[in-house]
């Protein structure tokens, strides 16, 4: 990326972030406001007796969605302070993970769910020094191209190996999928293709497509040489 | 037991208070830093519960005036990042504790407890 493109992402990230902080103020009055609601009710029940259900009901509503609304919170604050450094040491596995939950809704779009394999106990620490914001844009474009060469439904398995200096991202295509010669047809005709070869190339790895299953390997060093 | 609330968002800080005080705990509220280092002189709390990022004086740099001023108040930071980072950097510079908005109301009474016990 040029210096240019570099300052975009960072503006991009901070105005993200900054409002992801406003986010959590709304959330957090959201949560006193009910919680306040509930301690009224438990103190004094007869003043809504009628309605009690339905105000329990809705106040579970309540807690619930401020619950989910946290955690995606959490997870687009997260995403966006990625590209406070052009380059830093991030945890791989924690990296997959954050960008899963961050997908998950364009998958759902085509019925496929994302999963993340544990890590394997040879493969610890998950740790690399690389560039934060390419390497997730290298997992979407992969996690895209997937979505992409397979049929509505099934799985994306994401998996992590490592090998001398080297990580393999393995995204890997689970369920009622079309056959091995037409799944590399249509993965390599897909557009995003090419740019996860380039966004590979960027981050001093490269992608294949995996010799045994429907998926895609993404090899990466530990380290970036510049 | 009085406690003060320290956050410039009026709504969240005052509906906490009123659920603090169905519990039998008295909370002040101030929704600025200037505002809140007032009140502890004048009307000094056992323990200050206080938000990290604020307009004007910020809570770190207040969480430092509190320090000064009146170093065996105990502080808890209330940090709104996904990280943990604040709040490490928080106990750094001497608070007792921190929490990640929005937060748990009983988890906060929890906290307020046991750093006032260990401050005793």
């Amino acid at each position: 990326m040029n210096k240019w493109e570099n300052k975009e992402v960072a503006f991009f990230g901070k105005i993200t972030a900054g409002i992801t902080h406003e986010m959590k103020n709304v959330l957090a009055i959201i949560r006193e406001s009910s919680g306040l609601m509930e301690d009224i009710m438990s103190i004094s029940p007869e003043a809504v007796i009628s309605y009690q259900e339905k105000f329990q009901n809705s106040l579970v509503k309540i807690k619930n969605q401020i619950k989910r609304g946290v955690e995606l919170t959490n997870r687009l604050n997260k995403f966006a302070h990625s590209s406070d450094e052009a380059l830093s040491k991030i945890d791989l596995h924690e990296t997959i993970e954050q960008l899963i939950a961050i997908s998950q809704r364009f998958a759902r779009l085509k019925n496929v769910v994302l999963k993340i394999a544990p890590p394997n106990q040879s493969v610890q620490p998950t740790t690399l020094v690389t560039r934060p914001v390419q390497l997730q844009m290298a997992l979407f474009a992969a996690i895209e191209c997937c979505l992409n060469a397979m049929t509505a439904g099934g799985i994306i398995n994401i998996g992590l190996d490592k090998s001398k200096e080297k990580y393999a991202v393995r995204v890997i295509c689970e369920g009622d999928l079309p056959g091995k010669s037409e799944f590399v047809d249509n993965l390599s005709a897909f557009e995003k293709w090419p740019v996860l070869q380039k966004i590979a190339a960027f981050l001093e790895g490269s992608v294949e497509l995996d010799e045994f299953a429907h998926g895609i390997v993404l090899f990466l060093p530990e380290q970036l040489r510049s | 037991m009085k406690i003060l609330l320290v956050d410039d968002e009026e709504e969240f800080v005052t509906t906490l208070a009123e659920r603090l005080e169905l519990r039998g705990i008295h909370a002040l509220v101030a929704t600025d830093g200037e505002a809140a280092l007032d009140l502890i002189e004048t009307d000094p709390p056992q323990i200050v519960i206080l938000d990290v990022i604020m307009p004007g004086l910020g809570g770190l740099e207040v969480l430092k005036r509190i320090k000064a001023q009146s170093p065996q108040t105990p502080v808890i930071l209330l940090t709104g990042r996904g990280s943990t980072k604040e709040g490490i950097e928080g106990m750094q510079l001497g608070a007792a504790d921190y929490l990640m908005k929005p937060i748990n109301i009983e988890e906060l009474i929890k906290k307020i407890q046991v750093s006032i016990k260990n401050q005793a």
